[in-house]
């Protein structure tokens, strides 16, 4: 009985109940307590396809059932109890309701076992979400959140329209492994690595996450991107152009992450080059590379909010998450200082922490199939990641020089969401047989060997090192004041200016063209009334008899007409 | 926040003990430990049996060079991007929330000594 009630409904109903409970403690229990009978259902899911629903004459299977969604499902479960936990002290409905509507929805995009769900819940996960930016409420998280929108709802079309011809070919709409190939399954690609954050439509990652609300980034940093690198591990694994597309989202984010400012945007860079491994992954396709990706995917989604919780309880308390504003801060917040190194620590894969019991099975995967040159580009941005997120997040926010500002320690229920994080984060480095338990294949990988050990050390101990040297040579770049160029720069300034000058050529064009003809005839008009008018030469010689005479003849041919008809 | 309210004793206990790193004397032990540490994974590249995939991971201290100087490439190269990219930070302004302040009302501004 309880397998044929999706998950996701778990969600929806309780956003409808939501508004029988005033609010306050009680509501922000609600919202605790769902996503925990939420991952107990999970959890008893027995495998198998469950649901399934008669829509206009298609069959839909709102839940689908094996590893590979049980893994995701459950993740996005403990993603949506932590986020709700930090955001203990939020009393705006708005984004309580979006919460429950966007877990609910990516979850139940997890377990879509055919495309047309798979759609539905897709732009679920858009439209709601971009509540959690809205809720800023000031004028650029306004702009911020409609250009969010329209690239979110148009990953949905472009889904819908690949679906619509997939199934034209096909006469099928279960969500299948594809090849790529029809313009139909390219579609689908396309719409994937939307949300996916793929190289150059990566953008709205980086623009949006660092414009939500404090509680905002922490939930929305969990569902849509992994939920797209799960689509893709279902539709597209083993693709190889993903190998090539993974690799480059792991290289170039980096650069960005090392010049940027604000420190959320910086999150948001590393989250980017994060999802690159997961992608590789996914292309390489092999089994010890697909458990890579969804064991990669499960320990990421728990570090990067526990870093977003980190440098949210910095904003949270000081009104600023910009590098060159903060500093010092390790003096009154030294429990969220903790939690941020062990977040970083563990996207750094240090032994002992999330990272590095999950990454190396991508590593090791892209080598032992032959890709060497992914092999060295992964290892680069590993150390890259370090640098970026391991050592700069926090240095920059709790060390470096002091900026003077004397927060007050983390609220009680931030704590202990980061608690929760930090502790997953260390468990799961610690004993990786419990998550190696978890993924859609069988585990031989052996994390701990001292070969790995030492080696990965040596990579992150001489990358602090030169980051040390950098920084006490002064050749650091410092944090600015300042936003750098990206790819939205193209659609923040090249088009709309492109549309300006085009629009000023159009019209000085138009305005030339009817000044021309207006003023060929205002000079016709006028060159006959100075003629003919009352008051023109022709006008003034008329004689009374002659209208006299112009009557007669027209009454005469009347006459003649009338008589030859 | 003025310099009155920077008193350690108010500061949490935690961060008592940490005000440790705030003396330059500290800081340079830390990164001479760093040094130290750096020095002896490099050694123990010789001393145990590398079990290798490629083979430029037997080269010794592969992993130690390779982070070092590919770390030191990515800061230099980001550096030398910022010449192109960097740009003030109202730039987008108002359809952008970098020249925002954020909304005072989301927020819980409590001085540590108010």
């Amino acid at each position: 009985m309880l397998e044929q009630i999706p998950t996701a409904f778990l969600f929806f109903a309780a956003a409808i109940v939501l508004f029988a409970i005033p609010q306050g403690r009680a509501r922000a229990a609600l919202l605790l307590v769902v996503p925990v009978i939420a991952a107990l259902h999970v959890w008893t899911l027995p495998f198998g396809v469950f649901a399934q629903k008669e829509f206009f004459g298609f069959t839909l299977d709102l839940l689908r059932v094996d590893k590979l969604s049980r893994v995701f499902a459950l993740i996005f479960t403990i993603a949506a109890f932590l986020g709700n936990l930090y955001a203990w002290h939020v009393r705006d409905t708005v984004q309580q309701v979006a919460a429950l509507l966007y877990a609910g929805s990516a979850i139940g995009a997890v377990f879509a076992g055919d495309l047309i769900t798979l759609f539905f819940y897709w732009e679920g996960t858009a439209i709601a979400s971009v509540f959690l930016i809205w809720a800023r409420r000031t004028e650029g998280a306004f702009n911020t959140g409609m250009r969010y929108l329209v690239v979110q709802i148009g990953s949905g079309v472009v889904l819908i329209a690949g679906v619509a011809l997939i199934y034209r070919e096909t006469g099928s709409i279960a969500f299948e492994l594809m090849t790529l190939g029809s313009l139909g399954t390219w579609l689908v690609f396309l719409s994937f690595g939307v949300k996916a954050a793929f190289p150059l439509l990566h953008n709205w990652l980086q623009d949006s996450y660092s414009a939500a609300t404090v509680t905002g980034t922490v939930i929305l940093s969990a569902f849509t991107t992994k939920l797209a690198i799960y689509a893709l591990a279902r539709g597209f694994a083993g693709t190889e152009i993903l190998i090539y597309i993974g690799a480059i989202m792991t290289l170039f984010p980096i650069f960005f992450a090392v010049i940027e400012n604000d420190l959320r945007r910086v999150l948001a860079y590393s989250l980017n080059n994060q999802l690159g491994f997961m992608v590789v992954g996914i292309g390489v396709g092999t089994e010890l590379a697909l458990n890579g990706t969804a064991a990669h995917a499960f320990a990421h989604i728990l570090y990067k909010a526990l870093l977003f919780m980190s440098i949210g309880a910095v904003l949270y308390r000081t009104g600023t998450a910009k590098g060159s504003e903060l500093g010092g801060l390790y003096r009154t917040m030294p429990l969220t200082m903790i939690f941020c190194v062990v977040g970083a620590a563990a996207i750094s894969a240090f032994p002992l922490f999330s990272g590095f019991v999950s990454k190396s099975l991508i590593l090791s995967a892209s080598a032992h199939e032959g890709h060497y040159i992914v092999w060295a580009i992964l290892l680069f941005a590993s150390a890259g990641v370090f640098h970026h997120s391991g050592i700069k997040i926090p240095y920059f926010a709790f060390f470096a020089h002091d900026s003077g500002l004397r927060p007050k320690e983390a609220p009680r229920h931030m704590l202990l969401a980061m608690g929760f994080a930090a502790a997953l984060s260390i468990a799961i480095g610690v004993f990786p047989s419990n998550l190696y338990a978890l993924l859609p294949y069988d585990v031989e990988y052996v994390p701990y060997t001292t070969t790995h050990v030492i080696t990965q050390l040596q990579l992150l101990m001489f990358s602090a090192l030169a980051f040390a040297v950098l920084v006490r040579t002064g050749v650091y770049p410092p944090e600015l004041k300042s936003v750098n160029l990206d790819t939205d720069w193209t659609y923040r300034r090249l088009i709309p200016r492109v549309i300006i000058g085009v629009r000023k050529v159009v019209s000085r064009l138009w305005q030339i063209n009817s000044n021309f003809w207006l003023r060929r005839i205002n000079s016709a008009i006028s060159r006959l009334y100075h003629s003919h008018g009352p008051e023109g030469r022709i006008a003034q010689v008329w004689p009374t008899g002659s209208m006299v005479l112009w009557i007669a003849i027209l009454l005469g041919i009347t006459l003649i007409v009338n008589f030859v008809s | 926040m003025n310099k009155q309210n920077d008193n350690p004793e108010t500061f949490p206990r935690l961060g008592q003990i940490l005000l440790w790193v705030d003396k330059k004397k500290n800081v340079d032990r830390i990164v001479y430990a760093l040094y130290a540490i750096c020095a002896l994974l490099f050694v123990a590249d010789f001393l145990y049996h590398k079990h290798t995939e490629i083979k430029v991971e037997e080269i010794p201290g592969f992993y130690a060079l390779y982070g070092f100087f590919m770390c030191a490439a990515l800061v230099i190269c980001a550096k030398g991007l910022r010449l192109l990219l960097k740009r003030p930070e109202d730039y987008y302004a108002p359809y952008d929330t970098q020249s925002e302040e954020y909304p005072e009302d989301q927020l819980e501004r409590i001085d540590h000594d108010a």
